[in-house]
């Protein structure tokens, strides 16, 4: 049976629906000397920024049961470099690029995004309006909705690639904030960035990061994750990539059943580095022995 | 790769040994192994661990680990036959001096175990090699024997039960012409050898030890921050050895 793993995200179209998520990669070269980047259906970058970001002080990262906290705090080259040292390597390598965009002004997302537009490198813009790592940055734009509205049209205006709002777990209802990014003229959202958490080194009776708090991701993040996309499935009308915990085919097949177009895989790639086209051929495999030629067929199934 | 042995060497000081699939020709010393803790459902980070020794004749991977949490406990509860899931060698490790140079080795705690590999390679190349060994008490002491076939062994303990009294810096009172410092231990401990040698015509290579999430590069949590404070440099990959000049202890 010929199982078509190819999917579209609005005009976006990709070879199969799995991608790692923005932070979990950095710029494709670490995992490339692992196996060749052209299997994915699109590399989604680190957070860039219009100026050059250190991050934030270590211990950046520990493990929580099933799951891990990060506050990397957007560590990044900053859009100049990135385009000249990462994306103009990375778009030799025949894969769709999604670079994640962030900024602490509407001014400064409008202009990162104006270059990477310019550059001609990318195929795609995720906004982050939900690092949960920085005072500015992301979180302040992604947890209320006037605010949030504004900033998608603001950008949208500079914007000529198709434009995909991450959406932040951190707020009361994640369908409202959904509902304002679409306002605002978003053409796709992914769906969910970290939540916040913190672990406590008992020894040195103070939070393990430096940071304090981290986002949460991982395995233990799953049923939230499925949860949020299917609430946001039944209000919002725009294609929607699922994300956290993935480690499986069958962990991203639940997205799809609830209305994911595609999916990312985040912490997954840290346990292993094959996770991704790992994925990709378990999906091809679900599929085969339930029948499925296309995922269209089960797409928002069990919503 | 399979548990060849596992041998404790003090209360929480672990020896593995490794055998099966692995690039042994490619190891540096220095360079590490991200090993994954049980089938990684539970703990999906993989613990980055030093490589204390690599016999390519042999074909087997010697690590030597304390037990400081969940992971490195699973690791010092495998079984000889066991079969464990490792990427590496992963980072850069100590570049090698001149043949017959005359060089230190310092290493404090269980940052001495990847000196050890280190020794053996400048035991090839002919130097001659100092060693101080910091430990914090005489039940803490492993791998002396070990140095002392490369070298000659200073030990050093916190509570003066065994060699010299006091942190490994105390051992330095008659500085030898030493073309390079070498050393693998905890932070004050490098920072107080920098100072100790600030005045000195040295070249210093330290071994930095960082928490980790994907250990090739990918993830951004284990920077270290360069001299000038403008840039880092991420332990994984542009580490885990550097030289003291470029980063910013």
């Amino acid at each position: 049976m010929n199982v078509n793993l190819g999917v579209n995200v609005g005009s976006l179209e990709l070879r199969n629906p799995v991608m790692p998520a923005s932070g979990c990669f950095g710029y494709g070269k670490e995992y490339a000397e692992y196996y060749s980047l052209n299997q994915l259906g699109a590399v989604v970058v680190s957070g860039t920024t219009l100026e050059p970001r250190l991050g934030n002080k270590t211990p950046r990262v520990t493990e929580v049961t099933a799951g891990m906290l990060n506050a990397i705090g957007l560590a990044n080259p900053g859009i100049d470099a990135v385009i000249q040292d990462e994306l103009q390597w990375l778009a030799k390598q025949d894969v769709p690029i999604i670079v994640n965009v962030s900024g602490d002004s509407v001014e400064d997302y409008c202009r990162v995004v104006e270059k990477v537009c310019a550059s001609g490198l990318a195929q795609a813009i995720e906004l982050n309006v939900s690092c949960p790592n920085v005072a500015l940055g992301g979180i302040a734009f992604g947890v209320d909705k006037k605010v949030l509205r504004n900033l998608v049209e603001s950008v949208k205006a500079h914007c000529t690639l198709p434009l995909i709002v991450k959406l932040s777990p951190n707020v009361t209802r994640i369908q409202d904030l959904a509902v304002a990014a679409a306002e605002g003229g978003a053409d796709a959202l992914s769906l969910i960035n970290t939540l916040i958490g913190m672990q406590i080194d008992l020894k040195a009776r103070k939070p393990v990061l430096a940071n304090r708090t981290g986002g949460f991701s991982g395995r233990a993040i799953k049923p939230v994750a499925v949860r949020m996309l299917h609430d946001v499935a039944k209000e919002v009308d725009l294609p929607l990539i699922g994300m956290g915990g993935i480690y499986s085919g069958k962990d991203a097949i639940e997205f799809v059943m609830v209305g994911a177009s595609a999916i990312m895989v985040g912490t997954a790639n840290f346990t292993d580095p094959f996770a991704c086209p790992n994925i990709i051929k378990e999906i091809a495999e679900w599929m085969e022995r339930e029948g499925i030629k296309n995922l269209e067929e089960i797409r928002g199934c069990a919503l | 790769m399979e548990v060849l042995q596992n041998i404790q060497l003090t209360k929480d000081v672990f020896s593995l040994k490794l055998g099966g699939e692995f690039s042994y020709e490619k190891v540096q010393a220095g360079q590490f192994v991200n090993i994954l803790i049980g089938d990684g459902k539970t703990h999906p980070l993989r613990r980055p661990i030093s490589i204390a020794s690599c016999d390519v004749e042999e074909r087997s991977l010697t690590l030597i680990h304390r037990v400081v949490g969940v992971g490195t406990h699973w690791l010092s509860e495998l079984k000889q036959g066991d079969r464990i899931d490792l990427m590496g060698p992963l980072g850069n490790g100590f570049p090698l001096p001149d043949e017959n140079s005359k060089v230190l080795v310092v290493g404090g705690g269980v940052g001495i175990p990847p000196l050890y590999e280190l020794c053996k390679q400048l035991s090839k190349l002919n130097c001659y090699i100092d060693i101080i060994l910091g430990f914090r008490d005489e039940d803490d002491l492993f791998m002396v024997k070990e140095f002392e076939k490369y070298g000659n062994v200073i030990t050093c303990t916190e509570d003066g039960s065994e060699g010299v009294k006091g942190f490994v810096t105390c051992a330095l009172v008659n500085d030898e012409e030493w073309t390079t410092l070498y050393s693998c231990g905890p932070l004050p401990m490098l920072r107080a050898l920098k100072e100790h040698f600030s005045h000195k015509e040295i070249a210093g290579y330290v071994s930095l030890e960082e928490r980790m999430a994907c250990g090739v590069g990918a993830c951004y949590g284990c920077t270290v921050e360069t001299k000038d404070r403008t840039a880092t440099k991420r332990v994984c990959k542009e580490g885990p050895v550097f030289s003291w000049e470029e980063i910013c202890l």
